[in-house]
């Protein structure tokens, strides 16, 4: 019975841990972007480049972390692989002639600073980095 | 002197890729637009207990004779228009023959996610992985199922020159998504090709050109169960082979050798599933062929059907494990002078396969795989094992061990 008590907030925990890992990374985009909220599955299709528009709202580009605990978190909730394998993905496609590789900057300065000023960019970065100049994209 | 230059080209691409490995992925400006560069490149080395396998004399120590490489270049223009190419070298035992090939060469124009256009020699479309095969580091597999990927006859089914349409589709009611790809256009193999290669051993025929118009489609669905995608495809051709042929079968010599296809199509069908780790991919594949060989005097039907089920599971951000089940059964059939009448090892090959896959940081990995092979599906057309590199026969069964170093940048 201990054993079961401990194994449920075991789990309570990482549920916990894995809610607030998600809500550390924020989804921004060009205000020029018509969309105001995305859903998990467009996002998902936007980074893998298997969708390069939103639903009604013209052409996105994805714009990446090259590492970090936001890029890893990022990949983890909405991506759902490992940094390696992502990257593979894009490669893919970059090998068959398909996409471009997607920019990847340093810091989440850099991507609140490219993507607002470049049309249709959209990232993610940590919540607590200043993002003027960009809109936050609500993910659903 | 052609070979010599080859090998500097060869060399010279290896070299760029190797320096590119310390450099990463490159980039330049033409003007305001920037130019991404990007290259792969693996070497293998394979181990059998018996017969020689895929051109390379792999049953004393082994062979080293398995390296790939190939150099990208592309840039979007617009947000809806992508130019690129990509050139691809091979050495794979006795194909390949370290020539430079275009792999690729595009441009991409997405008017909407439901309708775009690529033009120029483009990868073709057929079931999952023909136009990513040569992406090593995305395969759990260092060698692909090769009942329905046959390394040797990588060439057949890689590209075409012409054109395709495509495009993506969301289905209402959340019935998930559709995708579609139509291409027209031209097949040119290349003369260091598997086919070839058998004609000249088994045959006494000199390839010097093959291929013809092609025309096919692929349909899949993205189906509302997530990570699960079905699809089709369907491949049709017309081709020619022209060369010259030795007299070696008893049919006098000619040399305006001719052979050509009155009916060759390939239907695909095939199924993955991905969830969190794990990945589980399934395929069928019937490639049909019935030509006239030695310039109309007599005719051969290859009737292949292959299929495998496998899968892999990350076990961590370093191992990767994986298993196949590959099916291959060829159905002969030849007119006077060809022999159609072959022992069942000879029909079919079903290999067992299983891997480990080693991530060593996000450019470089590792593959160790075994092979278990009942049968060597050595009739009429290629599948693997060659009698060119095989002249004292063929045993039944092989076994073999696979290790396989890539990089990607």
């Amino acid at each position: 019975m201990k054993k079961l008590r401990f194994v449920i907030l075991l789990l309570a925990a990482a549920s916990i841990f894995a809610v607030h890992a998600q809500a550390q990374v924020i989804v921004i985009a060009n205000p020029g972007v018509k969309a105001t909220d995305i859903s998990k599955n467009d996002l998902r299709d936007v980074f893998t480049g298997a969708a390069t528009a939103l639903p009604g709202g013209g052409n996105v580009v994805p714009i990446l972390l090259k590492a970090g605990t936001v890029h890893e978190e990022f990949l983890q909730a909405y991506i759902g692989k490992n940094d390696t394998a992502y990257r593979a993905g894009w490669r893919s496609l970059v090998f068959s002639g398909q996409a471009s590789m997607p920019k990847s900057m340093d810091t989440d300065a850099a991507v609140v600073e490219f993507v607002a000023h470049n049309s249709g960019a959209i990232g993610y970065i940590g919540k607590a980095t200043t993002h003027e100049g960009v809109k936050v994209l609500a993910v659903r | 002197m052609r070979l010599a230059v080859r090998e500097l080209m060869a060399g010279a691409m290896l070299t760029a890729l190797t320096l590119s490995i310390g450099l990463h992925a490159q980039e330049f400006k033409v003007g305001s637009k920037t130019v991404q560069v990007h290259g792969f490149g693996t070497q293998g080395f394979v181990h059998t207990n018996d017969n020689n396998w895929l051109t390379m004399n792999t049953s004393n120590i082994g062979s080293g004779a398995f390296t790939d490489m190939g150099l990208n270049m592309g840039m979007q223009i617009t947000p809806k228009l992508h130019i690129g190419g990509q050139f691809y070298d091979r050495k794979l035992g006795k194909l390949g023959d370290w020539e430079p090939l275009m792999d690729w060469a595009m441009m991409d124009y997405r008017v909407k996610p439901w309708l775009g256009f690529r033009v120029g020699k483009v990868k073709t479309v057929l079931g999952l992985f023909t136009d990513t095969q040569d992406m090593d580091f995305a395969n759990t597999f260092a060698l692909m199922p090769q009942s329905v990927y046959p390394i040797d006859l990588r060439d057949a089914s890689i590209a075409h020159e012409g054109g395709d349409v495509y495009g993506k589709e969301k289905l209402p009611n959340k019935l998930g998504s559709i995708a579609y790809t139509a291409y027209g256009g031209r097949r040119a193999d290349n003369m260091h090709s598997g086919y070839p290669y058998l004609l000249t051993g088994i045959a006494g025929i000199t390839l010097t050109s093959y291929g013809g118009p092609v025309f096919g489609g692929d349909f899949r669905w993205n189906t509302p169960v997530r990570g699960l995608t079905v699809g089709m495809s369907r491949l049709n051709e017309m081709i020619t082979g022209k060369g010259s042929y030795n007299g070696q079968l008893g049919i006098p010599a000619q040399p305006n050798y001719q052979e050509n296809s009155q009916h060759d199509w390939t239907n695909q069908y095939y199924g993955k599933y991905v969830k969190d780790k794990l990945h589980l991919e399934s395929e069928y594949r019937r490639y049909y062929r019935d030509q006239t060989i030695f310039s109309g005097i007599t005719w051969v039907v290859t009737d292949v059907r292959g299929w495998y089920m496998g899968g892999g599971y990350t076990v961590d951000k370093w191992l990767e494990l994986g298993s196949y089940y590959s099916h291959y059964r060829i159905i002969p059939s030849g007119g006077p002078g060809i022999s159609d009448s072959y022992p069942d090892a000879q029909r079919h090959d079903f290999d067992k396969v299983v891997t480990a896959k080693f991530t060593v940081n996000k450019y470089t990995y590792l593959k160790v795989e075994g092979h278990f092979m009942d049968g060597n599906a050595t009739a009429l057309y290629p599948a693997g094992f060659y009698a060119n590199v095989n002249p004292n026969g063929f045993a039944d069964n092989t076994n073999a061990l696979v290790v396989r170093a890539g990089f990607s940048f």
